[in-house]
């Protein structure tokens, strides 16, 4: 018997108890769905982030901050009070902030080229050049290498430059991000006995929200960002601590040096990231999610290839006589055994087919409405949540094929088992 | 004679274990020649269906040999015996055996499709196949929709489908009324006449039994008596069982050694 005869002969088998396939494969298609919703959603938010993180390839800076205590949690009661070790910690150790020695030591280790750093900056509002005062705080300066922007650029870091978020436009009294470009703000800071000092800024930029959560309030440049700390330190008594939130070290020739970097870095106490390591870290939550979900979605897949294996065992039963036929006249076992699990493929096929068909179907449109500018999540800038992943749905096809086709042997070996005089005896 | 296309020695089928078990052939040992036609008769229980099995290598023999062209197919592999069964041997099976869901073209063609000949070619000659039993009309109704006499010849013809050389029927006129069943007897005969086939019979039906070159007389698992040559079945009524004396105008030959190797 000729393949392509044993796949039409499969075909038109599983077509002859229509509901009972019927049912079989809408046990699969869920299975197929569910698993096609999850990696697309997988594969959806990974696109996004890479899209919004995919610009700063050429990014070669590593992200300094104070390193985490390893043993915090692992710690049993309060630890005792020791005198002497208290003054050997630096000021930034375990207030989450760097002090100035660690920038310096930053500073003098090997390939680092130049070092922003990122200080702690409050305002207390800001003013429209118009009037109308608002409440604002600053996002990182050194985020500015993350925004995504809807007109103009990052703020030159050591201009007085500023950018806004898109939904801030209002205060200019305008639609069009193109035409705040160039206009004034007026960043209002306090110092430490509740003055507050004006500070004119150019507007360069207008940012999107992103998924890592920058653009959501303004960007100052990096000067900024210190012209306000420091009035923030007018009037403060006493000497006050250089602290930084963390800083930037840029690497020459990160590529080669990354490694040696960040090692440096924890011998120091300090822990480095790439932009790539933050994309990383974030992708490997998603993954987890997303194989958690497939876990689920696989649970299903299971319940219905024992459909599967139980349609075959009536199918066999009730066509025993033509079995027995088949081998009278001369088919082989391996025939038989190939014709019931192609009946089986033929399951899955359809079952997948139409599964990843509905699931790419729910996945795209949901995800156009949810996502449409208007939507509920239209906020965030570039977000997709369902993602095309030609691997992952061919995979997903492969593997539900493979799961039938397993689910077959049994009923399939009954097949071929079957001796010929005893089927054509049977009743 | 022609040599032997099969031959059997001290055949024993046991069916069952223990103190259940019964010996359905007793040692059987006897040829068919090539291009002759062979009728297996006795009453019923006698095992003839069981012989006429071990003969086609549908099933295997407790003891003893099946042999085909002087070699016994015990020493064959499982895929050589299949192959056999489909392209040297032809059936015609006492139930019709017809898929109902199927059309009369794609049921005859079936040994073909099992064969690996492609679909135009099956389409081909299966409609030759029906065309010779003046079936061809029917050839795309489904097999359910036949009368019993055209189920049969639908039979004939999927067993005729692949030209076999040994062409064996069960009972082939057990459901028809005498018209029909003469109808099909003469199209068995024909094709052994005519095209050289072996023809191998199981039937209770006298008329046909009589129209054979050879006839095989079964009783109890064991072949009682054998009667050579055609007889004018007009002039003889009489039932052919085994074991009574038959007329006396009837040649009577002992020539096997039946029941000393039986297993009893
Ligand atoms: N699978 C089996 N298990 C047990 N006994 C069997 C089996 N097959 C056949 N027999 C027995 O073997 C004997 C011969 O059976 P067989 O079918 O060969 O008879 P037969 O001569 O063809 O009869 P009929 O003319 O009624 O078809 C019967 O007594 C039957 O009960
Ligand atoms: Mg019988």
């Amino acid at each position: 018997m000729k393949s392509l005869d044993v796949t039409k002969s499969a075909l038109s088998n599983t077509l002859r108890s229509k509901l009972r396939t019927a049912l079989t494969v809408i046990a699969i298609v869920i299975g197929a769905f569910t698993l096609t919703l999850t990696s697309g959603l997988g594969a959806g938010i990974n696109q996004t982030v890479d899209r919004i993180f995919g610009g700063f390839g050429e990014d070669d800076a590593i992200y300094v901050v104070p390193q985490v205590e390893a043993d915090a949690q692992e710690q049993d009661g309060p630890a005792e009070y020791d005198p002497d070790a208290g003054a050997e910690v630096d000021s930034g150790f375990g207030t989450g902030m760097l002090s100035a020695e660690d920038v310096e030591t930053i500073e003098g280790l090997d390939h680092v080229v130049g070092v922003d750093t990122e200080v702690a900056a409050q305002i207390e509002y800001v003013e429209a050049p118009e009037g109308g005062q608002y409440q604002a705080q600053f996002d990182f300066a050194l985020n500015d290498v993350l925004a995504e922007f809807a007109a103009g650029g990052a703020p030159d870091r050591s201009a007085m430059e500023i950018t806004i978020p898109e939904d801030w436009l209002e205060i200019y009294g305008t639609d069009n991000p193109d035409e705040v470009l160039g206009e004034t703000l007026i960043v209002a800071a306090p110092n430490a006995v509740g003055q507050t000092s004006d500070v004119e800024v150019e507007v360069v930029g207008v940012t999107q929200g992103t998924l890592a959560g920058v653009g959501f309030t303004p960007i100052p440049s990096v000067a900024l960002a210190e012209e306000v700390a420091d009035i923030n330190a007018e009037g403060f008594e006493g000497q006050m601590p250089e602290a930084y939130i963390m800083a930037s070290a840029e690497i020459e020739n990160l590529e080669q040096n990354e490694e040696a970097v960040k090692e440096a870095l924890a011998d120091e106490g300090l822990w480095g990231l790439t932009v790539e390591d933050q994309i990383a870290m974030f992708e490997a939550v998603i993954d987890a999610i997303t194989w958690i979900l497939s876990g689920f979605a696989l649970i299903a897949l299971l319940a219905a290839s024992f459909g599967i294996v139980n349609t075959l065992l009536m199918s066999v039963q009730e066509r025993t006589r033509e079995i027995g036929l088949m081998k009278a006249l001369g088919m082989s076992r391996a025939k038989v055994f190939s014709l019931f699990s192609m009946e089986a493929v033929m399951i899955g096929i359809m079952g997948s087919v139409v599964g990843i068909g509905l699931g790419l179907a729910t996945g795209f449109v949901t995800d156009g409405f949810l996502t449409a500018e208007d939507g509920p999540l239209g906020g965030f800038a570039e977000l997709s949540l369902f993602g095309l992943d030609p691997l992952a749905i061919g995979g997903i096809f492969l593997l539900i094929i493979l799961i039938a086709f397993l689910a077959g042997t049994l009923p399939a070996a009954r097949a071929a088992k079957k001796d010929p005089i005893e089927a054509l005896r049977y009743e | 004679m022609s040599t032997p296309v099969l031959e059997t020695e001290n055949l024993v089928k046991v069916y069952g274990r223990g103190p259940a078990q019964f010996h359905a052939l007793k040692g059987l040992t006897f040829e068919i020649h090539r291009g002759e036609s062979v009728a297996i008769v006795g009453k019923s229980g006698s095992g003839k269906s069981t012989l006429m099995h071990l003969l086609a290598l549908l099933d295997e023999p407790t003891s003893g040999v099946v042999a085909l062209d002087g070699r016994p197919v015990s020493k064959l592999k499982p895929k050589t015996v299949s192959a056999l069964r489909n392209e040297t041997f032809g059936f015609v099976f006492q139930q019709f055996f017809l898929n109902p869901n199927q059309t009369v073209l794609e049921n005859v063609t079936l040994p073909l499709k099992i064969a690996g000949v492609s679909k135009s070619e099956r389409d081909k000659r299966g409609m030759d196949a029906l065309e010779q039993l003046k079936m061809a009309d029917k050839a795309k109704n489904k097999a359910t929709d036949l009368s019993g006499g055209q189920k049969q010849r639908v039979c004939i013809a999927r067993a005729l489908i692949n030209n076999p050389e040994v062409l064996f029927a069960d009972e082939p006129t057990g459901n028809l009324d005498s018209a029909t069943s003469e109808t099909v007897e003469d199209i068995l005969l024909n094709l052994q006449r005519d095209h050289g086939i072996t023809l191998v019979v199981v039937t209770h039906d006298e008329d046909l039994a009589s129209k054979c070159q050879r006839r095989l007389i079964m009783q109890d698992g064991e072949i009682v008596d054998e009667q050579v040559g055609v007889k004018d079945s007009a002039s003889h009524k009489a039932p052919v069982t085994a074991g009574h004396s038959g007329p006396a105008t009837r040649r009577r030959r002992r020539i096997l050694p039946f029941g000393k190797g039986a297993a009893r």
